[in-house]
């Protein structure tokens, strides 16, 4: 187990430095002069010459990409052209949204998804599984921001039940975890912290906020707004893992050893649950691992509807703005997620099936 | 002692001539009533692309600003949009582009995938390792996000968006080719044609690539629909196909401020994207049980 970890790690490092080199061209690549995209055609001298210094345009391109690399690892991803400020700054202040979104969707997704698929293959060719294949197939197939939009005017607009955009209430007023706690937040703790504070940084998951200020308004305000982006974002994994929690069902279902748990006169339930679905679980878990990773792409579009003021939002803002650092930075950080999620798929496989050996 | 002889069809099916194969796979995709249902979408939509113009009742550029957002009526089926264009016709025409952008990414990625799918497995070695790195570290990445940047460093618009979505699936039929070629490049009749000193290059298109076409087939009918979800998008976000070009991703994109007021502008572009996608998917799936050969058995 140990072997396969450190080699599957030593197996990432060729996919960091493809990853480093994919972000760094980015920059480059952009036809025309890149500061002159950035900046504007009225950008002055001295503007282009600090960003020329800080890109260090005039050095051969591998001394620039070891620049990049060596700033990288020091945290430093440049600064936002359209704000001045860090872009790790401004990207930590946009990942906590975009996390809670994600794990909402893949709440949802997986709440509803795993029993969907647990009861079609239990009815198997039943009326109830046919609509439940078909809506898993419905579910692949729509366009996720339009699933959106059609939630929020339903939901949002017509029975008004649900939110149809943003984080949070106007006026519902949240305190910081620190404020609440009467820890330090003020400005030396601030001025101390290289990029934003912990507190910041915190805060910014308005659901744990809520929970550990003990702001019960604000909590079902966040989650009555979370409830839509995540019902949309969460439509194709839910698809998928329901998909797969049947087919996996319907093989283990077949097994000798159902058949001999049923024999002994076991509870239905408990065959299903105890028996059943414990050895259906791998493909799922898989399944759940990689739709993880694709939220976070599909979180960009669902962002943009909800106005949500996540990463995916974020990209999207500053390449319509030709903000690059920004867009370069975020797209490092997702692939960089993306990285690890797979990577703990591939960790939580080998540890949950003691039969797979890897070479 | 000697074998009985089974005078049923199965002998001939399975002694048979190799189109007998082709035979049974038709009829099983035939006998799949899903596939079919895929398959009517799927030609509805390629017919509707192909005679947009005679189809499309009204033209889609054509703007009525002072009709803008009217609902469905006689005249209008679908209504109007924000600057009062016949949505209809702009989804009609709509069609095309998606045909195009679905059929055209798919195709460039296949066939520059499978050049390199094919080079990796069949050379292997250190060819195989440096190939199938890139390729993993293309898979590092978001498809959209990855589409993102390329669009990001091309530039918004129809042909960059195309080429975006077309890069972001080079992976998967690589590995797709790659994997056919792995477990043909052994099999006995390989062996012979080297053994007769045929080249490389004609053991490879000739021999080993016309068998990798089954899986790449399912897979290309299943890429369609996800390149056009893709392209909506894109197209979306501003990135895509740029106004006034009809396409339904575009379409969804500029009327999504006007969703509380005139829903219907997002509501049909919409179920023509699901629509089309569904398609595609049913028959994807549908082509996967016909040809999977172990299904066969």
């Amino acid at each position: 187990m140990t072997r396969y970890i450190i080699r599957r790690l030593l197996l990432l490092i060729p996919v960091l430095i493809g990853i480093s080199i994919v972000t760094f061209s980015m920059l480059r690549l952009i036809p025309g002069d890149p500061w002159e995209v950035m900046l504007g055609e009225h950008a002055t001298e001295q503007a282009i010459a600090e960003l020329r210094e800080r890109m260090g345009l005039d050095e051969p391109l591998p001394v620039q990409y070891l620049r990049y690399v060596e700033s990288v690892l020091r945290l430093d991803l440049g600064r936002s052209v359209k704000t001045g400020r860090p872009v790790l700054q401004e990207i930590g202040q946009r990942l906590p949204a975009t996390i809670e979104l994600t794990l909402g969707a893949m709440l949802v997704a997986t709440v509803v998804g795993i029993p969907a698929g647990i009861l079609a293959a239990y009815r198997h060719n039943s009326a109830f599984d046919l609509a439940t294949m078909f809506g898993a197939l419905l579910g692949v197939s729509m366009p996720i921001f339009w699933l959106g939009l059609m939630l929020a005017y339903v939901f949002g607009f017509l029975l008004k039940w649900l939110p149809p955009s943003a984080r949070l209430t106007i006026g519902v007023e949240m305190k910081t975890i620190a404020e609440a706690w009467g820890l330090s937040s003020g400005p030396a703790a601030q001025s101390s912290a290289r990029i934003m504070t912990a507190d910041e940084f915190f805060s910014g998951f308005y659901v744990l906020r809520a929970i550990l200020t003990t702001n019960w308004t604000a909590l079902a305000d966040v989650l009555s707004h979370l409830v839509l982006p995540s019902l949309a974002l969460g439509s194709i994994p839910m698809a998928t893992i329901a998909r797969m929690t049947r087919s996996s069902m319907l093989e283990v279902l077949g097994e000798d050893y159902i058949r001999t748990a049923r024999a002994k006169g076991l509870q239905e339930q408990m065959v299903l649950l105890r028996h059943a679905l414990k050895n259906a679980f791998l493909p799922i878990i898989t399944v759940i691992g990689l739709a993880l990773g694709t939220l976070l792409g599909g979180a960009i579009l669902t962002e943009t509807i909800f106005s949500w003021p996540g990463l995916g939002r974020l990209v999207v803002d500053r390449i319509l703005s030709r903000d690059y650092p920004v867009v370069q930075g975020s797209v490092l950080v997702i692939a960089l997620m993306f990285v690890v999620i797979n990577l703990l798929v591939d960790i939580s496989y080998a540890y949950l099936d003691p039969r797979i050996h890897y070479e | 002692m000697s074998l009985p002889i089974r005078e049923d069809s199965d002998t001939e099916e399975t002694m048979g001539p190799r189109s007998s194969l082709f035979r049974d796979a038709v009829r099983r995709l035939f006998r799949n009533k899903l596939a079919i249902t895929g398959m009517i979408i799927m030609g509805t939509f390629l017919l509707t692309a192909i005679l947009a113009p005679l189809l499309a009742p009204y033209d889609p550029l054509q703007q009525e600003l002072v009709m803008r957002r009217r609902p469905p009526s006689q005249e209008h089926l679908l209504g109007r949009d924000d600057l009062g264009r016949d949505i209809l016709s702009r989804i009609i025409f709509g069609a095309r582009t998606s045909l195009q952008v679905g059929v055209m990414s798919v195709g460039f990625a296949i066939v520059i995938g499978a050049i390199i799918g094919a080079i990796s497995g069949y050379l292997g070695g250190w060819v195989d390792s440096v190939v199938m790195r890139l390729m993993d570290i293309m898979l590092a990445f978001p498809a959209l996000l990855l589409a993102l940047a390329i669009v990001t460093i091309l530039g918004p618009g129809l042909m960059n968006m195309l080429y975006a979505i077309g890069i972001v699936s080079i992976p998967a039929y690589a590995r797709i080719v790659r994997a056919s070629v792995l477990s043909i490049k052994e099999q006995d009749y390989i062996l012979a044609a080297r053994a007769i000193g045929a080249p490389p290059s004609r053991i490879l298109f000739r021999n080993v690539f016309p068998n990798t076409l089954t899986p790449l087939i399912v897979q290309a009918t299943l890429g369609i629909g996800t390149a056009i979800l893709d392209a909506a998008g894109l197209s979306f976000l501003g990135l895509g196909a740029q106004p006034p070009r009809p396409e339904w991703g575009a379409m969804l994109g500029q009327g999504r401020y006007a969703v509380f007021t005139a829903p219907h502008i997002v509501l049909f572009p919409g179920l023509a994207i699901m629509l089309t996608v569904l398609g595609f998917n049913l028959l994807g799936d549908g082509l996967r049980d016909a040809l999977d050969p172990r299904l066969r058995t």
